[in-house]
């Protein structure tokens, strides 16, 4: 058990305590925007049906709808033929993470604009293909879909990158790139601009666009750097393409009352969804309502957040005159989903193991459309290199994205960080077998962000880690441990990576808005908007809120439900970063609101307000605490005005640099059956303040189900010759039950600490990062094979093993 | 199963009785349910009994578990027409002080995390559970791990959630009704 000590005793921030919704969750009485639009709730809903690509790459060429129309039920067809839809822009499918102000031409990735709403050109099976029925229920409207008359031609595809590559290879956006399928270099993915229009916060990587396009990284000379090395070693390595998995589908309902349009949606964004709705309908932003509330589960889809069913579905609402609801069946979240790349990391190092060189290419699959794999593939590298290899003088990295007819990469939880790390800790594994150190020894000597070297929070994560796992009794030459049950062999591996969404890393998203409202009978309201994923970002609002305002939490109310009618500026949930940035607001909102409490108190209780204070609601004199009052007994005389604070609270800009997250894990693994089983799983994650530390050891330890998935089970299959997608489904695609679950050891701790009151970091992205690797290299410990291609599974150990013991034998 | 209560030849006039929650009623085929409508589909929609979760959709994640007749079974699995002459049990069947509700609600024991994240699973869980401690007041924790096997927490709260279950089979034992 590690019982975590905060830095900083407080009542509620960095207890051990429920989270504040868990009761009703576990009566299954809180709503999902899937329990709220039924029929029952809207008479006459409708609901809308995408016609699907049956082929990886086709056009079509002309339909006739007549007897899909004729079907008793159908209300209304679109297609790319009607005007409204027509004229839609071109868009990029992932507007939220971009969105730093309400123009739409300052997103994000102003080339990658490759989404045609309706295209009638797909480019995988299962695309979004040119048509779409509204019908009364959802079977009425799959069956119009078989009833249109589909004029199809049918091109050739391309299912690897490889193909892709190929000179003759088909183009797959002829709009974005008429002689290839690389996606163009887009250097500065759009500017980030904060409301003042000063453009803040770039990932300041090197760029010399016209010499060295697809290089997001180029400092120093690597190449003089290899020279100068006494060693260099290189390694090849392949990552995977695993999918969100949510349990909650993607859905909508659009309804219009009168001119408003009103948008229910699984959107963990309503501002932005409200943006970008105005935008494409042309319509004034106070004529589009958004209305979101928790979310079963994001992982990072969330972030794709222009959804081309919110506007067909507007649309549709429109010319029906009736409600209209879309929803993803399971089969259709498949559609989007890690970026997989074929990568390539070299390292330069003098003997003693410091690493004066260091290379790393990508070749991304990005998929049908490019999403944000440009972002996971070009701009994250170049914050690992800011914040996680300032020290090595000569680093160069490369990144191309390449369309291929699979279903879209785009955004997923631990971004282009899990690829990254796959790829740089294998030459780092390399490097030290090679030079016979202790990897622990490198990821010290080289690694950490601008404050010296050894980095205080890699240190102590490596060292309490270490400690915990046993890392210096259990570490063995690869391949020589002992034998267990005469087939078993344990080895045991060690991953680093910089945690993110640090104060400074989110400051464009702009201040926080935060209201208090303090009730005549002293109930709290706490207008902190943002939409509940899971990570516990609301139970940090309010304990932040019952700690600096002095009252219990049951007092306060947080209000579940995103109305952009009441609301104001929500904050995006990117990130379980929402459970320090949206405190740092609330708290300054509370300290404001306190002080006026104070002031009032002051003269009832003939006292100066600096002599009072608040605990559990009531109002006391620090110096006579005989002298005291309720906030009720001081409003309820009044007049019925809740005393009502605003503040929009900027996050302190000041680097203050990022902490960072060790993962030890020991495996055993059967020769024999090329079976893995985790024996020990320890990570350790610096995060400078435990905002709610169930909630983090939640995120650190759940947050393994996805890794290990994607390290052992979880990846995409298509049939190769048609393109067609074989285990988009809980059946066939694995995810990890309690048996397959491993104890896992999670040390949530405070070495760092960022700017702030709490300057914490988010941690559930990052809790993922390490895994794949440190379990290659754990696997690699123990049987002296590397497996360097995701998935890892028993035929490719086997396959390994096997080439081993030929080559001893020969 | 109570399909062989059930003659599907028998179209429109045919009534299903089924007891939901301690409540009896009486649905019209072809009138308040489908032949084809599954019976998650059904509670949900009709009935508004919507605590059961609709995710995977083809008996793979658990999320839409209910109680049959002390049985847990995925609703997304059984049609509507098979509850004929039984008793379903649907999350909103459970009081606030059920030993298992708070034992999902107040799981925050140092080392394992929350019972939940996001909640989507949650109802699943915790009628499974309920028939786990119904059959076997004192299940081991393999017992536990192998009951709630057949569901998925994308979030990865297991080892909380068998924390839960452990704790409420504990507060049964206390004394506690399940």
């Amino acid at each position: 058990m590690n019982n975590f000590k905060p830095r900083v005793e407080r009542k509620h921030i960095g207890t051990y305590r429920p989270k504040i919704e868990s009761l009703n969750k576990a009566l299954g009485r809180t709503k999902y925007i899937e329990d709220i639009t039924l029929k029952r709730n809207f008479p006459g809903l409708l609901y809308a049906r995408f016609l699907r690509s049956p082929y990886a790459h086709a056009m079509i060429k002309d339909f006739d709808s007549t007897r899909a129309e004729q079907l008793p039920g159908v209300r209304a067809v679109i297609s790319y033929k009607d005007p409204e839809v027509a004229d839609f822009p071109r868009i990029n499918g992932s507007w939220t993470d971009g969105a730093s102000n309400a123009n739409f031409k300052l997103q994000w990735f102003p080339l990658f604009r490759d989404r045609k709403i309706l295209d009638n050109k797909v480019r995988c099976v299962g695309d979004y293909a040119g048509i779409m029925i509204a019908a009364d229920s959802e079977e009425i409207a799959e069956e119009a879909l078989e009833l249109l008359d589909i004029e199809w031609e049918i091109l050739p595809h391309s299912m690897l990158i490889e193909e892709s590559l190929k000179e003759n290879a088909p183009i797959i956006h002829e709009e974005i790139n008429p002689d290839g399928n690389i996606l163009p270099w887009d250097p500065i993915a759009g500017p980030f601009t904060a409301e003042d229009g000063e453009r803040v916060a770039t990932f300041a990587g090197e760029h010399d666009v016209e010499d060295r396009p697809y290089t997001p990284v180029n400092k120093g000379n690597v190449d003089k750097g290899f020279e100068e090395s006494d060693v260099v070693v290189e390694t090849n390595t392949r990552y995977s393409d695993p999918v969100h998995g949510y349990l909650e589908s993607w859905s909508c309902m659009a309804t219009w009352e009168d001119d408003e349009l009103v948008l229910y949606s699984r959107s963990y964004e309503a501002d932005q969804t409200r943006l970008f709705l105005s935008e494409m309908l042309n319509m004034p932003i106070n004529k589009v309502r958004c209305i979101s509330t928790y979310i079963g589960g994001s992982f990072g889809s969330g972030n794709t957040g222009e959804q081309p069913f919110f506007l067909l579905c507007s649309v549709l609402a429109k010319r029906t005159g009736r409600p209209v609801k879309f929803k993803q069946n399971r089969r259709e979240t498949f559609e989007h989903g890690r970026t997989a790349a074929i990568q390539k990391c070299k390292i330069g190092a003098r003997k003693d193991g410091e690493i004066i060189s260091l290379f790393m290419s990508q070749l991304g699959d990005a998929g049908a459309y490019a999403d944000l794999s440009p972002a996971a593939l070009g701009i994250v590298p170049t914050e690992v290199a800011e914040v996680m290899c300032y020290h090595i003088p000569n680093i160069r990295f490369e990144s191309r994205v390449v369309y291929t007819n699979k279903t879209a990469s785009s955004c997923m939880r631990c971004i282009g960080n899990i690829q990254a790390n796959f790829a740089i800790m294998a030459g780092v594994q390399k490097l030290a077998e090679t030079l016979n150190i202790d990897p622990i020894e490198i990821l010290i000597r080289n690694f950490g962000d601008h404050s010296p070297i050894p980095n205080f929070s890699i240190k102590s994560a490596l060292e309490e880690g270490a400690q915990k796992i046993g890392w210096y009794e259990k570490k063995h030459k690869p391949g020589q441990g002992e034998i267990y049950d005469q087939t078993k062999k344990r080895g045991i591996g060690v991953g680093i990576h910089n945690m993110w969404h640090t104060a400074p890393q989110e400051i464009r998203r702009g201040p926080m808005q935060v209201t208090i409202w303090v009730n005549p009978d002293g109930s709290v309201n706490l207008d902190a908007p943002t939409v509940e994923t899971g990570t516990g970002s609301n139970s940090c609002a309010v304990f932040a809120c019952a700690d600096a305002l002095g009252v219990a939490p049951e007092s306060i109310a947080w209000h579940s439900v995103i109305d952009t009618r009441s609301s104001m500026k929500d904050q995006v949930q990117t990130d379980s970063a929402i459970s320090h940035i949206l405190p740092e607001g609330v708290h300054v909102c509370a300290l404001k609101t306190k002080k006026k409490l104070l002031e009032r108190a002051a003269p009832r209780l003939k006292v100066g307000p600096e002599e009072l204070d608040i605990e559990n609601g009531i109002i006391f004199s620090k110096k006579s605490p005989e002298k005291k009052l309720t906030i009720k007994q001081l409003l309820e005389g009044g007049d019925l005005i809740p005393i009502v604070t605003n503040v929009s609270h900027y996050l302190p800009k000041e680097d203050s640099g990022v902490p960072f997250e060790a993962t030890f894990i020991e495996v055993e693994v059967d020769t024999e059956t090329g079976e893995v089983k985790i024996i020990n799983f320890v990570i350790v994650t610096d995060m400078g303040t435990v905002m709610f530390p169930p909630g983090a050891e939640g995120q650190m330890i759940g947050g393994q189900v996805q890794a290990l998935g994607e390290a052992f089970t979880e990846y995409k299959v298509y049939d190769e010759h048609t393109g067609i997608p074989l285990n988009f489904n809980f059946i066939d695609y694995k995810i990890h039950t309690s048996v397959d679950f491993p104890k896992i050891t999670a040390i949530p701790a405070e070495y760092w600490k960022g700017n702030g009151e709490y300057g914490a970091c988010g941690i559930g992205e990052g809790t993922l990062t390490n895994t794949p690797r440190a379990l290659s290299m754990a696997i690699y410990n123990a049987i002296g094979v590397s497996i360097d291609e995701l998935p890892i599974t028993p035929d490719k150990i086997l396959k390994e093993l096997a080439k081993k013991t030929e080559w001893r034998e020969r | 199963m109570g399909i062989e209560n059930t003659s599907i030849n028998e179209k429109q006039s045919k009534t299903v009785r089924m007891t939901v929650n301690g409540e009896s009623c009486e649905f019209v085929v072809g009138v308040d349910l489908d032949e084809s409508e599954t019976l998650a589909h059904f509670l949900r929609e009709h009935l508004g009994l919507t605590g059961l979760k609709v995710a995977c959709d083809e008996g793979a994640c658990g999320a839409c578990t209910v109680i049959m007749d002390g049985r847990a079974v995925f609703s997304c699995m059984s049609l509507a027409i098979e509850a004929d002459g039984h008793e379903i049990l649907t999350v909103e069947s459970l009081k606030l002080d059920d030993p298992l509700v708070q034992a999902f609600a107040d799981q925050s024991e140092p080392g394992y995390g929350t019972a939940m994240q996001c909640g989507y699973c949650t109802p699943g869980f915790v009628m499974n559970a309920k028939v786990l401690l119904k059959n076997n007041p004192e299940p081991t924790t393999n017992e536990i791990k192998e009951s709630i096997s057949g569901h998925i927490c994308r979030c990865g709260c297991y080892s909380a959630i068998e924390k839960a279950i452990q704790h409420a089979a504990e507060k049964c034992r206390g004394g506690e009704n399940l």
